[in-house]
C-alpha cells in the first residue's frame, strides 16, 4: 500500500466512517425522544348546534358543525380550520394531550358577528392519543364574557389516505 | 373533476409572467435565473401575496385548483430530474482521484451526521409523534447534503469555470452527492410507504433492486440505439423522442407502483442513457425550453404556494431556522472545503469549493415536497428548509467571488495538473438559463 493510499484511507476512515459510526449512535439516541401528539389531519367535528347559536360568536359556526375541521400541525403548534364554516381560523398550542386555540376571525366574520375584538372564541380540548381513530374531547368558550355558557365538543379523526409516516 | 380551465390558464400566465420579471431581476443582481424564479414562487404563495392581498390570492390559487397546477408542475420535476439523471455521467465518477473522493463523501457525511445531530433538538419541537425519530433524521440529513447539480453547473458555466480544477471536482462531487442523496431518499421514501402499506420493507427493495438491474444491464443495451441513431443521421425523429418520453414516464410509473416515487424512476432513465456528449446536448435542448421556462416555474409557484413563511413566526422559530441554515452551511461548506484541504487543495480554493457544494437550489425543492408529501416534515419545518435552501442558494455567488475571486481560481488551475475529467453537463435553456 502506497502512503497516498494509506492517508487516504486514514482520512477516509477518520472524515467517513466515524461519523457514521456516530449517526447511529445519534438515530440509537433518538428513539427515546417524545414527540408532541399528532393532532394533524382532518377531523369529524360534533357539537350541539343548539348551544352554539346561542353563544355570542357561534351563531355562524353553527352552521358548520357537522363538517370537517383541518388541524395542521407543525411540532406543538396547530392551525385549525373549518372546512365548510366562517372565513376564521384558528392557531393554539399543544400541550401533553392538551390543546388550546384561540380563533381568529376573517375581518368580515368578525364584522358580522363582533367576535375578534374583546370577545375572542377559544378552544380547550384533551386528545385521546390511544383511541383508534384518534378523538378528542372540549369546549368552546368565549373569552371575556362569563355569562356565556361553554358548549361541548367531540372530534373523530378520519383516517388518513397517506400514512403518516415512518412507523 | 374537470379544471376550470380559465383559472388554470390565468394561474399560468400569472406563475410565468412573475417568474420571468423576477429571474430577469436576479440576473441583473448576478444571480442564476433560477434562485429568481424561487424567489417568485415564494412571493405567489401565502408568504407574501397570499398575506398582502388574501382575496386576490384565493381569486387566483383557489384550493380547488391546486390539484390540477401540482399534476403539471410534477410532470415537469418527472423531466427535470430526467435530464438531471442524463447530465451525469457514471464513468467520469469512476475516474475521480482519491481527493475528489474524499471530498465528495465528506460533503455528504457531515452535514447528514450534523443534520441527525440537530434532529435530536429539532424533532421534539417541530415533528410529532405519528413520525418516527429515524426518519425524521433521516430526511433531515438527506435533505441537508445534498447538492444543487444543475445550479452549480450554471453558475460554474457563466464564470467560465467548468474546466477548472475547482469546477472539475466541484461537478464530480456533486453529482456523487446527487447520486447518494437520492439513494438515501429512495430508502427513507421506502421505510415510510411500506410502513404505512404494511408490505415488508425486503419485499419492495427486493422489487427495486430487479427493477434497477433490469434497467442498467438491460434497457440501458437497448438505449444505445438512440445514441447510433442520433450519431448516423444527426437527429432524432419525434417518434424516438416520444418513445424516450415514454420510456421516462415508464420508468417513473414502475419505481412509484413499487412504492418508491415517481421522480426516482425518471432519474434512473436518464442516468442510463448513452453519455456521448453531443448526443447529451441534443436530448437537454429538445426537452429543456419547455421545461425550464414552462413547468419549472408552476413547480416554484406550487412549492411556494405551500411554502409559508407566517408559520415560522416568533423569536424561537426564527432562532430553529437561523439554527438550520448555521448547521446546513456548517456541514457543506465546511465539510467539503475541510476534506479538499485536507487532501491538498489550497486553502481558499477549498473555500470556493465549500460554497459551491453548499449551493442547494432546486433539487432542495424537490427533496422537501416529498418530505412534506409523505408527511415526514411540518409545514413549519418545510418552510424553514425553504428559506435555507433560498439562502444557501442566494448566497453561492457573492460569496464565491469573495473569497475565491475568478483570477485565484484561473491561476491555480495553471499552475497544477488537472485530476479529473471534464464533465459534460452544461444543463441550460435556450435563454441561458438553468434550473
Amino acid at each position: 500500500m502506497s502512503a497516498t493510499t494509506r492517508n487516504f484511507v486514514i482520512a477516509y476512515v477518520i472524515l467517513v466512517l466515524l461519523p457514521l459510526v456516530g449517526l447511529l449512535g445519534i438515530l440509537r439516541q433518538g428513539r427515546n425522544l417524545a414527540a408532541p401528539v399528532s393532532v394533524d389531519g382532518n377531523w369529524k367535528l360534533q357539537v350541539d348546534s343548539n348551544q352554539l347559536s346561542a353563544m355570542p360568536c357561534g351563531k355562524s359556526l353553527a352552521s358548520a358543525q357537522a363538517a370537517a375541521v383541518t388541524i395542521s400541525q407543525s411540532g406543538r403548534n396547530f392551525t385549525l380550520n373549518l372546512a365548510n364554516g366562517p372565513k376564521a381560523t384558528a392557531s393554539g398550542v399543544i400541550d401533553g394531550t392538551a390543546l388550546k386555540a384561540s380563533v381568529q376571525p376573517s375581518a368580515a366574520w368578525a364584522s358580522e358577528t363582533g367576535c375578534g375584538s374583546d370577545r375572542v372564541l377559544t378552544l380547550s380540548a384533551t386528545v385521546d392519543p390511544k383511541a383508534n381513530p384518534k378523538s378528542l374531547v372540549g369546549m368552546l368558550s368565549v373569552e371575556g364574557c362569563p355569562a356565556c355558557t361553554p358548549v361541548e365538543l367531540r372530534a373523530i379523526r378520519e383516517v388518513q389516505a397517506e400514512g403518516k409516516r415512518g412507523r | 373533476m374537470m379544471p376550470n380551465l380559465f383559472t388554470l390558464v390565468l394561474q399560468i400566465a400569472v406563475i410565468l409572467a412573475v417568474c420571468r420579471v423576477v429571474g430577469t431581476i436576479f440576473q441583473e443582481i448576478h444571480q442564476p435565473r433560477v434562485v429568481g424564479e424561487m424567489f417568485a414562487g415564494i412571493m405567489l404563495g401565502p408568504s407574501l401575496l397570499g398575506w398582502m392581498a388574501p382575496q386576490l390570492s384565493v381569486y387566483l390559487f383557489p384550493p380547488s385548483s391546486l390539484g390540477f397546477l401540482n399534476a403539471l408542475s410534477q410532470v415537469g420535476v418527472v423531466i427535470f430530474m430526467f435530464l438531471v439523471g442524463l447530465g451525469i455521467n457514471p464513468k467520469e465518477l469512476k475516474h475521480q482521484g482519491h481527493a475528489a473522493v474524499l471530498t465528495s463523501h465528506v460533503s455528504i457525511t457531515a452535514p447528514f451526521v450534523l443534520a441527525a445531530f440537530l434532529s435530536l433538538y429539532l424533532y421534539p419541537k417541530l415533528s410529532d409523534d405519528s413520525v418516527a425519530f429515524t426518519s425524521f433524521a433521516l430526511f433531515m440529513g438527506a435533505a441537508m447534503s445534498i447538492t444543487a447539480f444543475p445550479v452549480l453547473a450554471r453558475i460554474l458555466t457563466e464564470r467560465d469555470l467548468l474546466q477548472s480544477r475547482l469546477g472539475t471536482v466541484a461537478i464530480a462531487c456533486a453529482a456523487v452527492d446527487d447520486v447518494t442523496g437520492w439513494c438515501i431518499l429512495a430508502y427513507i421514501v421506502l421505510l415510510i410507504r411500506s410502513a404505512h402499506t404494511g408490505t415488508p420493507i425486503w419485499l419492495t427493495v427486493g422489487g427495486l433492486i430487479g427493477f434497477a438491474l433490469i434497467m442498467i444491464y438491460g434497457v440501458r443495451r437497448l438505449l444505445r440505439r438512440f445514441e447510433t441513431i442520433h450519431r448516423e443521421q444527426g437527429a432524432l425523429s419525434e417518434n424516438l423522442m416520444a418513445l424516450m418520453l415514454l420510456l421516462v414516464l415508464g420508468s417513473a410509473l414502475c419505481t412509484d407502483w413499487l412504492g418508491l416515487h415517481l421522480l426516482f424512476g425518471a432519474f434512473l432513465m436518464g442516468a442510463i442513457m448513452p453519455k456521448e456528449q453531443k448526443f447529451v446536448r441534443y436530448v437537454l435542448d429538445r426537452f429543456e425550453t419547455i421545461t425550464v421556462t414552462l413547468l419549472l416555474p408552476l413547480f416554484f409557484a406550487f412549492t411556494g404556494l405551500h411554502t409559508n413563511i407566517g408559520l415560522v413566526k416568533g423569536q424561537e422559530m426564527w432562532i430553529y431556522c437561523a439554527v438550520i441554515i448555521a448547521v446546513a452551511t456548517l456541514g457543506k461548506l465546511g465539510g467539503s472545503m475541510l476534506a479538499s484541504w485536507l487532501t491538498g487543495m489550497p486553502a481558499r480554493e477549498a473555500a470556493g469549493l465549500g460554497t459551491l457544494m453548499n449551493t442547494r437550489g432546486l433539487m432542495e425543492l424537490v427533496i422537501l415536497n416529498i418530505g412534506l408529501e409523505i408527511k415526514v416534515i411540518s409545514p413549519a419545518l418545510f418552510s424553514m428548509m425553504v428559506i435555507m435552501a433560498l439562502f444557501t442558494t442566494f448566497m453561492t455567488t457573492p460569496v464565491l467571488e469573495w473569497i475565491c475571486p475568478d483570477r485565484l481560481i484561473r491561476a491555480a488551475s495553471e499552475s497544477m495538473p488537472r485530476q479529473v475529467p471534464v464533465p459534460q453537463l452544461d444543463l441550460k435553456a435556450t435563454d441561458g438559463s438553468a434550473a
